[in-house]
């Protein structure tokens, strides 16, 4: 196992010999900002071997981030010549041409003429569909990348209906409501009615601007609104507990603190991870809410 | 390197004497043990789950009753033979039945995976060396020492020797392909493809290299280029809570949503006939929780129950007309209530001794806090002076250390604070935000010293409160030995173990600190007056 300096000797005599053999080097370096982590010997030693030793070589930094050059160190930003090329996701015509391209089969392949003439029609049936149009706009308004579209046309593709072997409308759209996904949505319709009212309790605790809470409070606000309203959900103190972990394991809520003193998690601070609107949402989708929910839901509604 | 020992190498040694009997066995029950080891090498058929055993489209929908769009998503994502994929990301709460689906799924497809979870594979090493291993067909066994194919740290190691592996296997797979399509004997067809199943994958989040280990993992996809690898994580978080500042290549989610009631009801029907009369049990459970695996622990001793009433000869339940059967139906829920209410406030916990408990229901006694007493006193294996410690470390961390003095006086301090004045207004209201405080602190800190002052003040108080218990069947020889405790080294012992079992947390320069947890039962246990010492404000 060769030291760091061992190789960095090595890199410079390698760069020495290929300047003399007159064969240029091209050196990729990606995810450029993980290079400029921590004390960036590598990237000093690089553009180092650059400027001193007669070598034709050129080293490119690839990067998703925009500020990657404003990482480096001084005496490594000196070394480095300010060019940047900024690559733009899709515009608006390069999409249209580019789903047409992506999806169309190339007409020398192996598969039946009649076929890929019936395939490529449809297509082109589909998208000048304004419908269709319109769904795409608003799905890549959010996100035109590539990768994005990569994983709806591979979404859509899969669910292509193997029979007929054409794309339909309907599997484009069922791959729009794939992508947009509510998350904390999904994991409040999917709450027990005891989960419900633990989080009921922590938005109450908030709209009362109590700054820090923990699980020890919600018991209390549980019981204040057990006694105020007779509910029939009142529970043990253990079988919260068990409701609580499967609150944070759902991360709907945390803590706010990091492990800090090995603490009981009935004395940790804890905090909401899901605004009031969603946590309204959730309440009104989930089919088995009671009805006393909805209406302190309504009630912190009304007060903020 | 080798791990391996030969009895060569280990005679140079210097050995121990049961070393050394070990060696001398170990030569005994050599030739007898080759003969047993020369069983079963791991081939590329070990890769398909359960070749022997396989599953049809309509088994598999009828195994997972509720998650037919589910199943039916993930085959339209995995596709036919052949068909390259983006990696999948499957997510949702626990017990959905993601693992199940996916073995089952992959099961009635016939193709080759390597599954690995990270809740085995508990760091980078094991899980790296855990897949290399399943690639290679290697199984780490008794006679290769339990060593791994190759030693694999780094992520930047694995990479390389996936990326080998991989191509080897999938060379595996074509060549046998090729075969079979040659000689069309067997009706199992070959693919090309080779699946990477991750499963727990929320865990890798709390290992220590998570922030390269995750993106590494995300764009293994990208980075191997092979289109006949597809990768799949299964979590039971969304895949928001993996988002960090480094960009890296979201795979496709697929959402297993929680079990509506009407599933709920499906699944338990799946084993058990007579499917109406569980709707009564399963509603209000349903409000507690909507876990398959919380649920089915806290439905059978109910069900046990239920069926006693069945069988019993003395009822009759006639199920023919729809009004006797709505009235058995009642009769069955007025038994079942009460205990179906206790048993709501239950932790679902699986308990043994649940046929004292059942013995208790019938005489007709409440007895759901007996039960709890039972289930945690099994977990108590604890000295005398153990409990006796943490009755002290729960009193030095509830009360304020200047009352030390007036509770803990053995000359008769203890009747000075009866009196209670009348309170005002304002101090009504500190009296509340005090405890407020209360809750929301937790138990203070306290020094060793006082822990150990508090422990010696209560053993030698001991004799004169204990005179108020008067039924005390098994607590009596527990009584008589209380006596004078001296503060033994042992005792100084037990703090440290109670620390260990985390009864004590430790904090920064040495004071410690109490926990909450089994402290009635303690003191319930010894019987001690624990409200007397106690400071209520």
């Amino acid at each position: 196992m060769a030291s760091f300096d061992d190789n960095t000797q090595f890199v410079i005599g390698m760069l020495r010999e290929c300047g003399l053999a007159h064969k240029t080097i091209i050196i990729v370096l990606d995810e450029f900002h993980r290079f400029a982590q921590g004390k960036q010997r590598l990237l000093y030693s690089l553009l180092d071997a650059m400027q001193s030793v007669t070598s034709q070589a050129v080293v490119i930094g690839i990067s998703c981030r925009l500020d990657a050059d404003q990482l480096l160190e001084k005496r490594v930003r000196s070394r480095l010549s300010h060019r940047k090329l900024l690559f733009c996701p899709p515009s608006k015509e390069e999409l249209d041409r580019l789903l047409e391209c992506l999806l169309s089969l190339p007409v020398s392949s192996s598969l039946p003429q009649s076929y890929i003439v019936e395939f490529n029609k449809e297509l082109r049936k589909i998208l000048a569909d304004k419908k269709f149009k319109d769904t795409i706009d608003t799905l890549l308004s959010s996100d035109s990348t590539v990768d994005q579209i990569l994983r709806f046309l591979f979404l859509s593709v899969s669910s292509m209906d193997l029979k007929t072997g054409i794309l339909s409308v309907e599997n484009f759209m069922t791959a729009v409501v794939r992508m947009n996904r509510q998350p904390k949505l999904e994991c409040t319709k999917d709450c027990s009615i005891l989960e419900l009212y633990i989080l009921v309790c922590m938005k109450r605790l908030e709209m009362r601007e109590q700054v820090s809470y923990n699980f020890n409070s919600i018991m209390k606000e549980y019981k204040a609104i057990h006694d105020s309203f007779q509910t029939p959900d009142y529970y043990a103190r253990n079988v919260c507990i068990r409701a609580f972990e499967h609150l944070l394991q759902c991360e709907l809520i945390s803590f706010m603190d990091n492990r800090r003193n090995n603490q009981s998690i009935e004395f940790r601070p804890v905090k909401l991870l899901i605004s009031p609107y969603e946590l309204h949402q959730g309440l009104k989708l989930n089919q088995s809410c009671p009805t006393i929910l909805q209406k302190l839901m309504d009630q912190i509604g009304k007060r903020s | 390197m080798g791990n391996e020992e030969t009895p060569q190498s280990q005679s140079t040694r210097r050995t121990t004497r049961s070393l050394a009997s070990v060696i001398a066995s170990d030569y005994d029950s050599e030739t007898p043990k080759k003969t047993i080891s020369i069983s079963h090498k791991p081939t590329i058929k070990n890769l398909i789950y359960e070749y022997n055993k396989p599953l049809s489209l309509d088994h598999l929908l009828s195994r997972f009753p509720a998650r037919s769009t589910q199943i039916n998503e993930v085959l339209c994502h995995l596709g036919p033979l052949n068909s390259p994929m983006l990696p999948l990301f499957i997510y949702g709460g626990a017990s959905t039945g993601k693992t199940s689906i996916i073995l089952d799924t992959f099961r009635h497809l016939k193709r080759p995976f390597v599954y690995s979870s990270c809740r085995t594979c508990y760091s980078p090493k094991v899980l790296f060396e855990s897949i290399l291993n399943q690639l290679a067909f290697h199984k780490r066994v008794e006679e290769n020492g339990y060593v791994s194919v190759k030693k694999c740290e780094k992520p930047s190691d694995f990479a390389n020797f996936l990326r080998e592996s991989l191509v080897n296997v999938v060379d595996i797979l074509k060549e046998k392909g090729a075969k079979m399509n040659v000689k069309k004997t067997s009706a199992y067809t070959w693919g090309n493809m080779v699946y990477l199943i991750f499963d727990d994958f929320e865990l890798v989040r709390e290992w220590d290299k998570s922030s390269t280990i995750l993106p590494f993992l995300f764009g293994l996809y990208l980075m191997l280029g092979l289109p006949e690898v597809g990768i799949i994580f299964l979590s039971k978080v969304s895949p928001d809570s993996y988002y960090s500042n480094s960009g890296h290549i979201e795979p496709i989610p697929l959402y297993f949503p929680g079990y509506s009631e009407k599933d709920l009801r499906e699944i338990f029907m799946q084993k058990q006939e007579n499917s109406e009369r569980y709707s009564i049990v399963l509603k209000p459970f349903f409000r507690v929780t909507r876990q398959v695996d919380e649920l089915s622990i806290a439905f059978r001793p109910v069900y046990e129950k239920y069926c006693q009433l069945l069988n019993d000869p003395g009822s009759n339940f006639s199920w023919e007309t729809k009004q006797k059967r709505e009235d058995a139906k009642k009769r069955l829920y007025s038994h079942l209530a009460p205990y179906i209410r206790s048993s709501l406030n239950e932790v679902f916990e699986i308990s043994p001794l649940d046929t004292e408990a059942k013995a208790d229901e019938v005489k007709g006694k409440a007895s759901s806090k007996k039960r709890g007493a039972h289930d945690e006193e099994l977990d108590f294996h604890m000295s005398v002076s153990a409990k006796y410690l943490l009755i002290s470390a729960f009193l030095a961390s509830r009360n304020p250390a200047t009352l030390d003095a007036s509770l803990f006086d053995p000359t008769g301090g203890l009747d000075g604070r009866k009196k209670r004045k009348k309170c005002s207004e304002k101090a009504t209201e500190q009296k509340e935000m005090a405890e407020q405080e209360l809750l929301l602190k937790g138990p203070g800190t306290f020094p060793l010293e006082r822990l150990l002052a508090i422990f010696q003040c209560i053993t030698s108080v001991e004799d004169i409160s204990v005179d108020e218990e008067v039924d005390d069947d098994d607590g009596a020889p527990v009584v008589n030995q209380v006596a004078q405790y001296d503060l033994t080294s042992n005792v100084l012992l037990q703090v440290s173990s109670l620390c260990n079992a985390n009864f004590i947390s430790k904090g920064s320069s040495c004071p410690l600190e109490g926990s909450t947890r089994y402290k009635s039962t303690v003191a319930r246990s010894l019987k001690f007056p624990l409200s007397r010492y106690l400071f209520r404000r």
